[in-house]
């Protein structure tokens, strides 16, 4: 039972994590929101996991919240957001897209090395997911800093977040709730003040290139 | 009752003819399902056979131009795919041959193969060959190190680098099939697989376009029984990669007696195996558009990191 609870944690956050390389390998905005998306998903399945075998009640909470909000809503409003700007694609990385996916997979490598002495320490079954967790932090900050369109910026940051919420219920079986809940409006909070600021982003510059951001405007 | 060993050997023999004899329906049975998902009416399953009937009746036509190499390389590749197939486990493990190769006897048994094949590519001295062969080695170069590091990922989990043993591994922990590290390696061996057998996304088989030609365009120069061996040889290295999908990552069929009852069970389950990854394959062709060739290395890079992935959640979580 112990091994399949193992097996079954290992293999959702390795989902997630894939779903994050994805990023780094597509180029247009639906596909990086439809990889968001599958992504959330997978994370609730994940968080679904842990609560059943964990029996703990709070973690179903917190598995249908993501599902609910990371996987429902703000794919909705990432398409919104879509519509009105156009379809962006990211046509000139800073990092080009093969460097990046080897980067991308030497970044998990690294996860695995600084994650090592937790993982040596912890007891947990789902302790071998951890590593992967913070891959996808890794993966997810190098989104953000090799990508020039400000959506792929925020999906990015997006799943940096997922990141972390992976990292927590594999690592501690789940934050308090309440922490859980504030952690959560605080990323809808900060999703929805960055949905502003690219629109301002577009309105002065006609286009969501954030290179844009280095010019001076009068 | 014949001799254990005397009959293994028998076996190795009947499990290469076996591949021989299905390759150019396999082929045929992707082209097959291909035309039905695109509503034409499509060549009978056969068709492949017919091919090489024909091709073999008729006579060679060899360039002024051409070397000794020309006309050795059909045999070196014919040869170099058979030997491949002695050392793939398509029917039963543990294989007579197991002592002679592992997978990276496999894996350069295969890049043989691709290395004469661009030579040849290049002899006649055609324009078309040489690109062929230029945009060969630069999917073979990008292709054949993911191949290595996916089945390690499988050899580290198993502690051997034998195909055989691999898979006696896998039946005897079959939890381990659904483990992260082998759906990934089965992820960066598949697409590896569409890479190093010309299918789209990286080359378009049935294209009549010289310029989007990789290996089209270093055959271009074949005719006759040259080229039924090298088209048979491409379409015995499809089936070895869908045997090597198929049995290394869901081995169970696999006999490991010689009992009939066992030999028969596996036909059925290579058969049914075969024909699902020719489904996904002719799915898969009807669904996506020919890459960009510039973008080719991206998507072997995704491979690549999922290889890289899969070794690193197989090695570093024991």
């Amino acid at each position: 039972m112990g091994s399949l609870f193992a097996q079954l944690a290992v293999m959702g956050s390795s989902l997630v994590l894939i779903f994050g390389l994805l990023l780094l390998w597509r180029r247009g905005s639906a596909a990086h929101i439809a990889a968001f998306t599958a992504q959330s998903v997978a994370l609730a399945a994940t968080v679904a996991v842990i609560a059943r075998f964990t029996g703990s009640a709070e973690l179903w909470v917190v598995a249908a919240m993501f599902l609910a909000v990371k996987g429902v809503v703000m794919p909705l409003l990432l398409k919104r957001m879509e519509r009105r700007f156009g379809e962006s694609r990211e046509l000139d990385p800073y990092v080009n897209t093969a460097t990046s996916l080897v980067i991308g997979g030497l970044l998990v490598l690294f996860a695995y090395i600084v994650t090592r002495p937790v993982v040596e320490v912890s007891q947990l079954p789902t302790r071998a997911g951890m590593p992967l967790a913070m891959g996808l932090i890794f993966v997810s900050l190098l989104v953000i800093i090799s990508r020039k369109k400000a959506l792929t910026q925020v999906i990015g940051f997006l799943m940096l977040e997922n990141g972390i919420a992976l990292l927590a219920a594999l690592g501690t079986y789940g934050i308090p709730l309440i922490v859980e809940v504030g952690v959560f409006l605080d990323a809808l909070m900060g999703f929805l003040v960055m949905q502003i600021v690219v629109y301002r982003i577009q309105q002065t510059f006609e286009s969501l290139d954030i290179e844009q951001l280095n010019r001076l405007s009068q | 009752m014949i001799d254990p060993t005397t009959g293994a050997y028998v076996l190795a023999v009947a499990q290469t003819a076996l591949a021989l004899a299905l390759a150019p329906g396999l082929v045929g049975l992707v082209r097959w399902m291909k035309a039905r998902l695109q509503n034409r009416q499509g060549a009978p399953v056969w068709q492949p056979y017919f091919e090489l009937r024909k091709l073999f009746a008729k006579e060679v036509v060899v360039s002024n131009n051409a070397s000794w190499l020309f006309s050795a390389t059909p045999f070196i590749v014919f040869a170099s795919t058979v030997a491949v197939t002695v050392l793939v486990p398509v029917l039963a493990v543990p294989l007579p041959f197991d002592r002679v190769g592992d997978l990276v006897v496999v894996v350069y048994l295969l890049l043989l193969g691709t290395f004469f094949l661009a030579l040849a590519g290049l002899d006649p001295g055609s324009a078309f060959g040489g690109m062929g062969s230029s945009r060969e080695m630069t999917v073979a170069a990008l292709s054949e190190p993911t191949i290595a590091l996916a089945i390690f990922a499988l050899a580290l989990s198993a502690g051997s680098t034998n195909l055989g043993q691999i898979v006696v591994r896998t039946m005897a922990e079959p939890a381990a099939a659904l483990s992260p590290g082998y759906l990934l390696a089965f992820g960066a061996l598949f697409i590896v697989t569409l890479a190093e057998n010309g299918r789209l996304p990286v080359d378009n088989p049935g294209t009549h376009l010289e310029l989007t030609m990789i290996h089209e365009a270093m055959v271009l120069e074949y005719s006759g029984r040259y080229l039924a061996l090298l088209e048979w040889a491409a379409w015995l290295k499809l089936l070895l990669f869908f045997s090597l999908l198929g049995n290394l990552f869901v081995p169970w069929g696999v006999a490991t007696t010689l009992a009939p009852a066992a030999l028969a069970l596996a036909v059925v389950s290579l058969l049914v195996k075969l024909t699902l990854l020719a489904a996904v394959v002719a799915v898969s062709e009807t669904r996506v558009a020919k890459l960009r060739l510039f973008r080719v290395p991206e998507l072997l890079a995704v491979s690549f990191v999922l290889a890289v992935l899969a070794i690193t959640v197989s090695f570093l979580v024991r």
